[in-house]
């Protein structure tokens, strides 16, 4: 007994240098909190700046343990290029997010840059983990924050609702899926989704009960990930929320989310049980209405900000594809992780800076605005050229990547499914280009009402947004700096 | 005798309580207890099948996790609903209609 529990103890102090990004957040978490309590009267931004350096120095233990595979915590912490990266993608976007929160809401605001890396730190989680009690944490950690941050500034009406709904959905999502993670672990009697022993007892298990449990178990997912029959949250939280909020709300919680689902559909769907071939199918139904549902109801929506909201459901379901035909490279998956979260928070930036120019989120209000700020708006348009997926810019290469990938996988699969993705794939980005155009079409080629002169004053964030539509180009022109970085 | 099958049954009761207040109820509070008594079913459920599982106990560690993590969306929830009853004056769900399509 007692050598049993030593054996324990060292395997779990063995485990802790895997563990030491989360570590410093947990530390810049703690410490984050303090200092909004204490030090802010003596230095105003002493929180950011806490927060900004904690960052930093995650992303420095996270460029060390790029390369190393190793698991932890008997077998329940993964750390492997997949979670590397998924995880500097994700320190990178907070980085930014935190800049963005500093800028628009200066005063009052110590607490959300805790909250802020309580999220990150669930969204670390999710991305190194294969055991369901460390997803279901990381789940939960981030929902929770996001209620929190959707509803910290609360002013108005509109934000009120939207931090509501958004609280009410995600609790009855989470308390479906931890439902059917109960059913999961009283087939299988183990936690780890990637060992034999869960994966013998999803097989030998009765089919009606499996299909139930693991449709219990999507509700959770596909709630974070926002797909088809779960995106219903996404429209009005997206607008409600303020816009450097959104801009969190649709970049971190998706990679973390997205990581987790390609490490399960990966698992999952190379076994011979019945199930693999239901969730494939299950997966390409879902890509498609995602798709479908994600663009078409894009078409109609007459603020920014919605709009976006249904344009990345649109790119869930692209992604979706991406993880239906991840096997072993994960290089195009990234490549389009990173393409999606450079555009998502470089359009974001821009709905902002005209946010603070016109009041209004409304796709209307940008008419005639193209003469007054042509460089913000041609900058915007590049962005919009980059989320419909047109070269020279890095949504093409993305897509072009990610339909490559399942063309390779053709080879060994049935056919039919494969080409619906890629047909409805070609298709959306069709139907994307009427709505995001219709942002330079009211910018440059409509009259506008009011006449004011009054322009926007240069600050960091329109640098930021400018710098991001360069790398957007550039990366577009030379694909093969991020792609060796991702192999 | 009690057997596996009667917590099963007294669970798979519970959630249906649960989703049943969350669908019907049109009081926030309501809906918040609905969702805490489909959280209880299921960790009823890791309870009682923790009990096969003598290895490492997974089940009990992932109903104290539960147990924990409920809380805390309960009173997130709370403070939320809150600040929405200081806008709005009802905790109605259905009585708002600043967002929709």
């Amino acid at each position: 007994m007692n050598t049993a529990l030593t054996n324990i103890l060292d395997q779990i102090i063995n485990s802790v240098p895997l563990f030491k990004p989360e570590l410093a957040l947990i530390t810049g978490f703690v410490i984050s909190i303090f200092s909004s309590l204490f030090l802010t009267k003596i230095y105003k931004h002493s929180t950011y700046i806490t927060t900004l350096l904690s960052l930093i120095a995650v992303g420095y233990l996270l460029f060390d343990q790029i390369g190393q595979t190793a698991t932890g915590f008997s077998e329940s912490w993964i750390v492997d290029p997949l979670s590397s990266y998924a995880r500097i993608i994700i320190v990178l976007s907070a980085f930014v997010i935190t800049i963005f929160i500093k800028h628009r809401h200066s005063c009052n605001n110590g607490d959300v840059y805790s909250v802020l890396l309580a999220a990150v730190l669930g969204t670390h989680v999710l991305s190194s983990t294969s055991n369901w009690l460390l997803a279901f944490i990381g789940i939960e950690m981030v929902s929770i924050a996001s209620y929190i941050l959707v509803g910290y500034f609360s002013k108005n009406k509109i934000q009120a609702e939207a931090a509501m709904k958004y609280a009410l959905f995600g609790s009855v999502c989470a308390a479906v899926m931890l439902y059917g993670l109960s059913l999961v672990y009283g087939l299988t009697g183990d936690l780890n989704f990637e060992a034999t022993a869960h994966l013998q007892g999803l097989m030998d298990a009765p089919e009606l009960i499996v299909s139930l449990a693991l449709l219990f178990v999507f509700v959770g997912i596909g709630f974070k990930l926002g797909f088809v029959p779960f995106h219903v949250w996404t429209p009005d939280v997206y607008q409600g929320a303020p816009t450097s909020i959104t801009a969190f709300l649709s970049t971190i919680p998706k990679v973390g989310a997205l990581i987790l689902f390609a490490r399960l559909y990966r698992s999952w769907s190379s076994t011979d049980f019945y199930f693999s071939e239901l969730l494939e199918w299950y997966m390409v139904v879902v890509a498609i209405a995602t798709m479908l549902i994600g663009n078409l109801a894009a078409l109609r929506q007459q603020d920014a900000k919605r709009m976006m909201a249904y344009s990345s459901i649109g790119h869930t379901g692209f992604l979706l594809m991406a993880i239906y035909a991840y096997q072993d490279s994960a290089a195009f998956l990234f490549f389009y992780i990173s393409a999606y979260v450079l555009m998502n928070l470089a359009a974001f930036l821009f709905i902002d800076q005209l946010e603070q120019r016109t009041g209004s989120t409304a796709i209307n209000s940008y008419a005639g605005l193209g003469k007054k700020m042509p460089i913000l708006f041609t900058a915007f348009s590049l962005v919009c050229i980059s989320l419909v997926g047109l070269p020279p810019t890095i949504g093409f290469m993305g897509k072009l990547m990610v339909f490559s990938a399942l063309f390779d996988f053709t080879g060994a699969y049935d056919n039919t499914a494969v080409i619906l993705l890629l047909a409805v794939g070609a298709l959306t980005s069709v139907i994307s280009l009427f709505f995001y155009f219709r942002i330079p079409l009211y910018a440059f080629l409509r009259k506008s009402e009011d006449h004011a002169k009054q322009r926007i004053a240069p600050n960091t964030l329109l640098y930021v947004s400018y710098a991001f539509t360069i790398l957007l180009i550039f990366f577009g022109l030379f694909p093969s700096f991020l792609i060796d970085l991702f192999n | 005798m009690i057997t596996l099958t009667h917590f099963l049954l007294v669970s798979a009761c519970i959630f249906c309580i649960g989703m049943y207040a969350v669908l019907a109820k049109r009081n926030a509070i309501m809906i918040l207890v609905g969702i805490e008594l489909m959280i209880n079913a299921a960790i009823l459920n890791f309870v009682a099948f923790s009990k096969y599982d003598k290895t490492n106990y997974g089940g009990q560690i992932f109903a104290l996790f539960a147990i924990v993590l409920a809380a805390a969306a309960v009173a997130v929830g709370l403070a939320i609903i809150l600040n929405v009853y200081r806008h709005f004056n009802t905790i109605n769900p259905k009585n708002m209609h600043e967002l929709k399509d």
